[in-house]
């Protein structure tokens, strides 16, 4: 009977449970698979390990035509910069459109909203004809730079952060900057010593999701860097399997984990801010 | 005594901050303008004037805050797309990339010739010109042609850069009575005719011989050995009708006021390059009206449709079966829920490319593991056959973009309350009546914003598209220029950017068409959130 009734309320589950899972994991259990092959190539002839081989990991970090480390830093360094930075700026707006109160706010927020869904893949030609021209006076920031990379990620991060920790700062309660308010403090000073500190857990979270996102951007890496050397991971990590380096998806697949696992990590020890910073302003009831 | 106070530090670390910045936006400026870039170093000088009246003056305390954040807004964002979207009133494509100026100039470059139908063609005889009568022959001078004109009696000496009239009286005459040689006068030269072994040893260097005649942008050409004939520019310019006239069909070519010199009598014959000029409306009429964009547009229109409506739909309802089915507390239910995770936790420009690869017909993982399932090989064509194709976009969409819905269903299934589930379980419903009557409503009710935004995250979703399929598989052979894959901004993309046939006034028109099914979209889904409400 004990037993009738576990299939009946759990036995199911395990089984919907076990089968998503298996959906889930597939991709990545092919892709550890292949990364610890002898050969370099897509081909899987058994599903389960038939030898192991660090060749693959071995041909990513050693070979010195593929700068591995070098991609893997200027990913982390321009999107620590973008995270970082625009989420600092971001605050700053995001605190005046929750907390300040001036004429045009309602015009305002609307603008940034509608502005977000321009589709813009499409002002890449804009943007690109723009850096080219500061490239002639500024050669340090123009095309092709990541100087130049980092500051139209973080006009392009702008509007996103803005919105996304606009959500964060309105579940912030008001009491304390309504007392601090009253104490005769100034904007600035709530600022700078009330909302800041209050707000750092979330800023951290906004800084990691804009580092994520920036880590993930492929199409305006790729049109702006061409050189080898300055390029991020996802764009070198993509020529290897797209006739640059021919088909090498052995390497790609130890670059895909060597990337993925830290990001992953963060990602699952954080995620129930991550989450509630998602949805944000939406699962209330 | 305390010298500084907490606000006088700020004070000093405002001025040095915003000092800086002014300096260094300062230098940007000077050179953009040495550089003759006046439009950029304006806009830095305007930037910098803000700056200074906003963080020195108490003018708007909000925009303290809100000035970085807009100023790379602005740069960054609003500029390149108000330049896009007006784009779309242009004529802007491969051939009409130049500013008028600048494509006048290379069609007033042209170097095709047509004979002057005008002029008359002359009878040539070919010679020397240098030395006396009977003379030694030059080694190789210029060569000097004779030029009969019969019907009018004239007889003109021509050279690569001298063109003189010959009186008859000089020139002397054979016993058929042709012209076979001319007596020196003065500065009027002898001329010798050519020994007939000449006529071939001089052939390469006649043939490459303009001889000036005494018309301006007019030469001569020898055709044969005997025949001489009047060119010029097959198109002459005339700047005061701001015209194109072609001197060997008599065509004229005017502006046609859409970036091109037109044939006033052919409308869909113009002279390239054309130019970058404003049509208004003509690519949106086009986009209704031209049945070659129109019909891809279409169809591609409703492929996005569906793309977006059924990756929310099977996103969604996956993510719903499992948060239901992990909601009772079952062993191992936190390593169930780690591993949904994992999906979503991928760079997803990664998972993508790995899916690329698991689809590959002979190699891939996908087609290994049904024949295996199956116990034979089968060869699926998962990225060129368009069903098969679509089918996997869905796919891979739905891997990476369920645990999301997992997540926020399994938070939205917390927040109903068990008073109401429970109620209704008291008063005789089944659990499936419970789900379909009580959950799914109130569920529905809470997400729906966010299913709203998914929907238009994936009316966009430029990477997933681009890296799988690249918008493929595409009827080459049918010339079609939309893949089965390609969603509304691919395509687009597609139209702007790909090499030879880039035309991207139409590409900024189908952009603002996207941006306002989006905004209309977007803003429904906040009216429902009712986001805006605590503004009002």
């Amino acid at each position: 009977m004990i037993i009738i009734k576990w299939i009946k309320e759990s036995f199911w589950r395990h089984l919907v449970a076990w089968a998503v899972c298996f959906f889930a994991l597939f991709p990545l259990y092919m892709i550890v698979l292949t990364s610890f092959k002898k050969t370099t190539s897509l081909q899987v002839n058994s599903f389960l390990p038939t030898g192991f081989s660090w060749a693959n990991f071995n041909s990513l970090l050693n070979n010195p035509n593929i700068p591995y480390f070098r991609w893997m830093y200027n990913s982390v360094v321009i999107a620590t910069i973008v995270s970082v930075v625009s989420v600092f700026i971001g605050a700053a707006s995001a605190f005046a459109f929750s907390r300040l109160r001036f004429r045009g706010k309602k015009t305002g927020i609307q603008a940034l909203l509608l502005i977000q869904m321009f589709p813009s893949v499409l002002a890449l030609s804009a943007v690109y004809v723009i850096m080219d021209r500061v490239h002639t006076f500024a050669p340090a920031i123009g095309l092709g730079t990541q100087g130049g990379l980092i500051l139209v990620y973080l006009g392009g991060a702008m509007g996103v952060n803005i919105w996304l920790l606009k959500g964060f700062v309105d579940s912030i309660p008001l009491e304390l900057d309504e007392a601090a308010r009253v104490d005769g403090a100034s904007p600035m000073q709530i600022y700078w010593r009330i909302f800041l500190p209050l707000a750092s857990p979330v800023l951290a979270v906004v800084t990691l999701l804009s580092f994520i996102g920036t880590f993930n951007e492929y199409i305006l890496a790729s049109l702006f860097l061409s050189d080898i050397n300055s390029r991020t991971i996802a764009v070198g990590l993509q020529s290897f399997i797209s006739g640059e380096f021919e088909s090498n998806w052995g390497p790609f697949a130890a670059g895909s984990i060597l990337t993925s696992v830290p990001i992953v990590v963060v990602f699952l020890s954080l995620q129930r801010y991550i989450i509630s910073g998602l949805t944000a302003g939406s699962v209330k009831g | 005594m305390r010298i500084l106070s907490g606000i006088k530090i700020a004070v000093i670390a405002k001025i040095i901050l915003v000092s800086l910045a002014l300096a260094i936006l300062g230098l940007l400026m000077q050179s953009a303008f040495m550089n003759g870039d006046v439009q950029i170093g304006s806009f830095l000088a305007v930037a910098m004037v803000l700056i200074a009246l906003i963080y020195f003056t108490k003018i708007s305390i909000p925009m303290k805050f809100f000035l970085p954040g807009l100023l790379l807004l602005i740069t960054f964002v609003v500029v390149p797309v108000v330049y896009t979207v007006s784009m779309a009133a242009y004529q802007y494509k491969t051939g009409n990339k130049l500013s008028k100026p600048e494509a006048l100039a290379m069609l007033q470059k042209s170097d095709a010739f047509a004979q002057v139908p005008t002029e008359p063609r002359y009878d040539l005889k070919l010679g020397w010109c240098d030395g006396k009568y009977g003379d030694a022959k030059p080694v190789a001078g210029p060569i000097c042609a004779l030029v009969t004109d019969y019907t009018t009696d004239k007889y003109f000496l021509a050279t690569a850069d001298k063109f003189t009239v010959v009186p008859k009286n000089l020139v002397t005459f054979s016993k058929l009575g042709l012209p076979n040689g001319v007596t020196q006068t003065g500065a009027q030269p002898a001329w010798e005719e050519f020994y007939p072994d000449e006529y071939a040893t001089y052939d390469k260097l006649l043939n490459a011989t303009r001889f000036k005649y005494d018309k301006p942008g007019m030469f001569m050409k020898a055709e044969g050995y005997s025949v001489m004939a009047v060119y010029a520019a097959r198109i002459t310019y005339d700047s005061k009708a701001d015209a194109f006239t072609d001197i060997k069909t008599g065509a004229i070519y005017k502006d046609n006021g859409k970036g091109n010199y037109a044939n006033t009598k052919n409308a869909k014959d113009v002279m390239t390059p054309g130019w970058r000029a404003v049509v208004w409306f003509d690519n949106f009429v086009a986009l209704f009206t031209d049945p070659s964009i129109s019909q891809p547009l279409i169809s591609v229109f409703i492929w996005t449709l569906v793309f977006a409506t059924t990756t929310v739909i099977t996103q969604f309802a996956l993510g719903l079966l499992i948060a239901i089915v992990l909601q009772k507390k079952i062993k191992a239910r936190w390593l169930y829920r780690s591993i949904i995770i994992l999906p979503y936790a991928m760079p997803s420009i990664m998972s993508i490319l790995i899916w690329g690869g698991m689809l590959n017909t002979d190699f891939g993982a996908v087609n290994n593991l049904i024949s295996l399932i199956a116990g034979h090989k089968i060869h699926l064509n998962w990225l060129t056959d368009p069903t098969l194709a679509r089918s996997a976009v869905l796919l891979v969409n739905l891997w990476l973009g369920f645990p999301y819905f997992y997540l926020i269903s399994s938070g939205a299934l917390q927040a109903i309350p068990a008073e109401l589930t429970e109620a209704a379980s008291i008063d005789g419903a089944s659990g499936g009546q419970t789900f379909r009557r009580i959950t799914l409503p109130l569920l529905m009710q809470m997400l729906t914003p966010l299913l709203i935004s998914s929907f238009a995250f994936n009316f966009n979703n430029f990477n997933l598209i681009f890296l799988l399929t690249g918008g493929g598989p595409r009827d080459v052979l049918g010339g079609a220029s939309a893949g089965a894959t390609d969603i509304l901004i691919s395509y687009t993309y597609n139209i702007a950017f790909s090499k030879g046939t880039e035309n991207f006034g139409l590409a900024s028109a189908i952009s603002i068409l996207i941006f306002v099914v989006v905004a209309a979209i977007s803003l429904y889904g906040i009216r429902r959130s009712k986001v805006l409400e605590t503004f009002a």
